[in-house]
């Protein structure tokens, strides 16, 4: 057991979350109902925003007119969570999905996302495993890592069961008869012997307070008639008639508006607002402050008068790194490339020596991509009140007990006096996951004591103010046996700790050194191929730049790298890059299926239309594979348009197939984004790029027709969210191999010159 | 307390009085002086199109329009589409096609797409493609091409509105 767990450690804490502060126990009353075999954090929980009714356990409450409420701690940012995990209780409870209401429950000790940490689904109902009591006491609520599903893989059908049964066994005590007798379906138990029926809104109560003897069985795959359903988001009517709630549509009574006016370059401090009378002088604005975090701050009537304000306010501040830039940069990690790595992870056989030796075709590229930023749609906000000696937070937020936390060490109001409201989330992707504008948010509300206060980053600020997907160099060398064989592949790459950097703001304690960072090789390692002599290392290069976790993390970059790379090794042995993929994939099968039906999905084997050009690329990240065929058609002189893309995921065991589809359709679009446009350049300290003007997103005319298929495969479920993205990179830029016959090692590709129509 | 009333709005069929700076962006007199949340900030700059809605039946983007020039105009916000309670055919087809990701761009989306459909019955690609010029950072273009399409069925046959409710 320890020792599996230290195994795991670099694995947990890669993603790991904040958990400061105290344990458990104040202000939380021991749920009625339950089961004997939950451990007893588990069952502390207050049912807050529940509304009506009797709690079944920390999931259900239902209410005497039925309603039936679900407690579902992961933030929805458009993965569809509050849909899916509702599906898994579903199923289990037998109920309809149209009669669930669902809301976001408090950060309490029930709801942590253990699988965040252990890379293992918990079963919180026959008992948790040492580790999984810690992060649950401490508690670590966080939705990130493409992890929600597979976490609660067993809590969520367990919940769902064990209150059916509970339910069950209210009603036949109510009828003097054996639970044996009655059964379960749609909202109400049935007495088989003379049909009665009673809704389950009737027995709640009663059934609130029966302890089980035994676990039920969950239902056998077979036998699911909601989980693997294409069911109808739960989220989707509020957000096509504009009544969903994001984080900047809280309007708490007395509320004002705060801008915020961060420092003018990386890592520098605003020290003094110089003419804060002109500033106050602008219609509505009502106070100007500098935050202990270095930004500064203008409260007004309406965020537009806090933008104005915050646009004419003039500074002094502390510049730490005013000569920072990307030529410079990138010099820096060109050299880092040609020193000792700080780790060799993976080092199979002797790879020196097989790239010395005489024959075969040796290889070599070297790969580079920018600094990207998140961009979400809805920009970074947080709207809090300080009040009483309480304090109340309203936030998009990846992580509710962060939030929590955040929100009380700045205010210096205590946990139990603390409430988060999680709203909706405009785009997460990562970015939602970080401290900084809960942060600032709460000191300018701790200035406004008595007043609620939204402070809102204007997209500038948003843009060049982010933790940044770092920059990378990548360098390959491989040896191709005339055969077509790997007999050498020889990779280092150097950029910034993305673990160390995030962890360093998100869980000090669990921050990595850059050296055993997983995230920093994850899509250059264990590759799926055969090779006989393997070596990936990597540098680090220490900069002030803060880099963040971006939808995938290290395999965003290093999947565009090893699939590119692969396609320059299957140039070199004259084969399909397809069919060369596939040779070397005999102890991968799961692999080699998801490659077959992508090839199969794309026509690959057929002859290419005229004027259409294809690439292939692969990758398993977050516990799926996902391969991906991008058809390009050549419309001039480096001048394309992007007509299909093809995708195939293997994610085990999935929830709704639409949602799996939509994720790998969107994921697939953002990583395409990034190859095709994603540049943040730095200029004398700061960020170059400032809005959608000069950071290009794929729009509607430029996005191709993409059709999505899911593998049946009984496994356990893998993560949808994030695998999607990898693999768009290299397939375009291997399709734009085939067309021209050039290699694209730098991304954007409109950087060298392609134009996409 | 007596305030002086400077600027009359028509939106959604209800007029409004807003005592507001000229040059303040209708994107904020709606969200923050009227509370109508419903269109977004995501730009400032009329790039992203999230704060889309319509000037006398046009889409138009409102983080950069000064307040009063919608005055005297009629406005129509997201809250003001589809009738009494019930769904527009775009609104429909939004849900037919599970379209929304995060949802947050999807107010100006449909928006846009209403504008289009209103103008261009029955939209080509091309034509979807040069009036939907809307970022969604979730990437639902596919689905809103298709619900875009369905929408133009919908609204052709008013009988598929009811059967879909």
């Amino acid at each position: 057991m320890a020792e599996k767990q230290g195994k795991k450690r670099n694995k947990w804490t890669r993603r790991a979350f904040i958990a400061t502060g105290g344990l458990l126990g104040t202000g939380l009353v021991v749920g009625v109902g339950g089961y004997a075999y939950v451990s007893r954090a588990v069952k502390k929980y207050t049912g807050s925003g529940m509304g009506d009714g009797s709690s079944l356990n920390a999931w259900i409450r239902i209410a005497p007119d039925n309603t039936i409420t679900m407690a579902i701690p992961r933030a929805e940012m458009g993965q569809g969570i509050y849909t899916s995990l509702p599906q898994m209780i579903a199923e289990e409870l037998e109920v309809e999905m149209t009669k669930i209401k669902v809301i976001h429950p408090q950060p309490e000790a029930p709801y942590s996302n253990t699988y965040l940490m252990t890379q293992e689904s918990s079963n919180a109902f026959k008992g948790l495993k040492l580790m999984e009591k810690i992060y649950s006491v401490m508690p670590v609520i966080a939705t990130g890592g493409s992890t929600s599903v597979a976490d609660g893989w067993y809590n969520m059908r367990y919940a769902g069961a064990t209150a059916r049964e509970m339910l069950i066994k209210a009603a036949a005590d109510q009828w003097g008869v054996s639970p044996s007798d009655c059964y379960a379906e749609n909202g109400q138990v049935i007495n088989r012997n003379n049909m009665e029926r009673l809704n389950y809104g009737d027995l709640a109560e009663a059934a609130s307070t029966i302890r089980l003897k035994d676990l039920p069985e969950l239902k056998k795959r077979s036998d699911f008639k909601v989980i693997g359903k294409s069911v109808q988001r739960l989220d989707i009517p509020p957000k096509v008639d504009g009544s969903a709630e994001f984080g900047l549509d809280v309007r708490p009574e007395g509320m004002l508006y705060a801008a915020v006016k961060h420092p003018g370059t990386i890592g520098g401090k605003i020290t003094k607002v110089t003419n804060e009378d002109e500033v106050l002088a602008v219609k509505g604005v009502k106070k100007v402050l500098i935050t202990e975090f270095g930004a500064a701050a203008v409260v007004a009537e309406n965020t537009w008068a806090a933008d104005t304000g915050t646009k004419y306010m003039e500074v002094e501040e502390d510049i730490l790194h005013g000569d920072l830039s990307t030529e410079g940069i990138m010099a820096e990690m060109r050299k880092i490339l040609d020193q000792e790595p700080i780790a060799t992870p993976e080092n199979k056989g002797d790879v020196d020596a097989a790239l010395a030796q005489e024959g075969g075709t040796l290889v070599e590229g070297t790969y580079e991509v920018p600094y990207l930023a998140h961009a979400t749609m809805e920009p970074m906000n947080c709207t809090v009140l300080v009040k009483d000696g309480k304090c109340e937070g309203w936030v998009g937020h990846q992580a509710t007990s962060i939030t929590q936390n955040l929100l009380s060490e700045v205010t210096g109001i205590p946990k139990k006096d603390t409430k988060v409201n999680i709203t909706y989330l405009g785009g997460g992707f990562g970015r939602r996951a970080e401290p900084d504008f809960v942060k600032i948010a709460a000191a300018v509300a701790r200035e406004m004591e008595g007043t609620p206060v939204q402070t809102v980053f204007t997209r500038e600020e948003d843009m060049r103010n982010d933790m940044y997907r770092p920059s990378a160099i990548c360098r390959f060398k491989a040896k191709v046996n005339p055969d077509g064989d790997i007999e050498a592949w020889d990779n280092k790459l150097v950029l910034q700790s993305v673990s160390n950097s995030a962890m360093s703001r998100i869980m000090p304690a669990m921050a990595v050194a850059p050296a055993k960072d997983q995230a920093t090789t994850e899509g250059v390692i264990h590759l799926p191929y055969e090779m006989k002599n393997m070596r990936v290392a990597f540098g680090d290069i220490s900069l002030p730049i803060q880099t963040g976790f971006w939808r995938s993390v290290g395999n965003s970059q290093n999947t565009f790298f090893s699939e590119s790379f692969m396609d320059e090794c299957a140039q070199a042995a004259g084969q399909d890059p397809y069919l060369f993929r596939k040779s070397k994939m005999k102890g991968f099968p799961r692999y080699e299926a998801v490659l077959d039906k992508v090839a199969e999905m794309s026509g690959w084997s057929t002859p290419r239309p005229e004027g259409k050009f294809r690439g292939i690329a692969i990758a398993k990240s977050f516990g799926s594979i996902v391969a991906e065929v991008a058809e390009i058609a050549k419309i001039g002189e480096k001048e394309f348009s992007i007509d299909n893309y093809y995708c195939a995921i293997d994610c085990g065991n999935y929830v709704n197939p639409d949602t799996v589809i939509a994720q790998v359709e969107g994921g697939m679009i953002f990583g395409l984004t990034a190859a095709l446009y994603g540049e943040i350049t730095w200029k004398d300290g700061a960020v170059v790029q400032s809005n959608f003007p000069n950071y290009e997103m794929v729009r509607m005319a430029v996005s191709p027709k993409v059709e999505v298929h899911i593998m049946e495969v009984d496994e356990a479920p893998g993560g949808v969210g994030e695998p999607g993205t990898p693999p768009a990179a290299p397939a375009i830029a291997n399709a734009l191999f085939a067309a021209t016959g050039e290699r694209v090692r730098s991304l954007p590709l409109t950087k060298a010159g392609y134009k996409f129509v | 307390m007596i305030k002086i009333l400077q600027m009359n709005l028509k939106i959604n069929g209800k007029d409004y009085n807003v005592d507001v700076e000229p040059g303040m962006p209708l994107l904020w007199v709606l969200r923050d002086v009227l509370d109508m949340t419903g269109t977004k900030y995501g730009c400032g700059v009329s790039s992203c199109g999230a704060c889309t809605v319509h000037i006398d039946g046009i889409a138009t983007r409102t983080c950069t329009l000064p307040v009063a020039n919608a005055e005297g105009k009629e406005i129509t916000t997201i809250e003001g589409i589809g009738l009494a309670g019930e769904y527009s055919a775009v609104q429909l087809a939004w849900i037919e096609h599970q379209v929304p990701q995060c949802g947050y761009c999807q107010s100006g989306m449909i928006m846009a797409a209403e504008s289009l459909l209103d103008e261009i019955p029955d939209p080509t690609d091309e034509d979807i493609n040069n009036a939907i010029t809307n970022i969604c950072r979730c990437g639902t273009y596919n689905r809103v091409r298709e619900a875009i399409k369905t929408a133009a069925q919908k609204r052709k046959d008013p009988g598929t509105l009811l059967g879909a409710l």
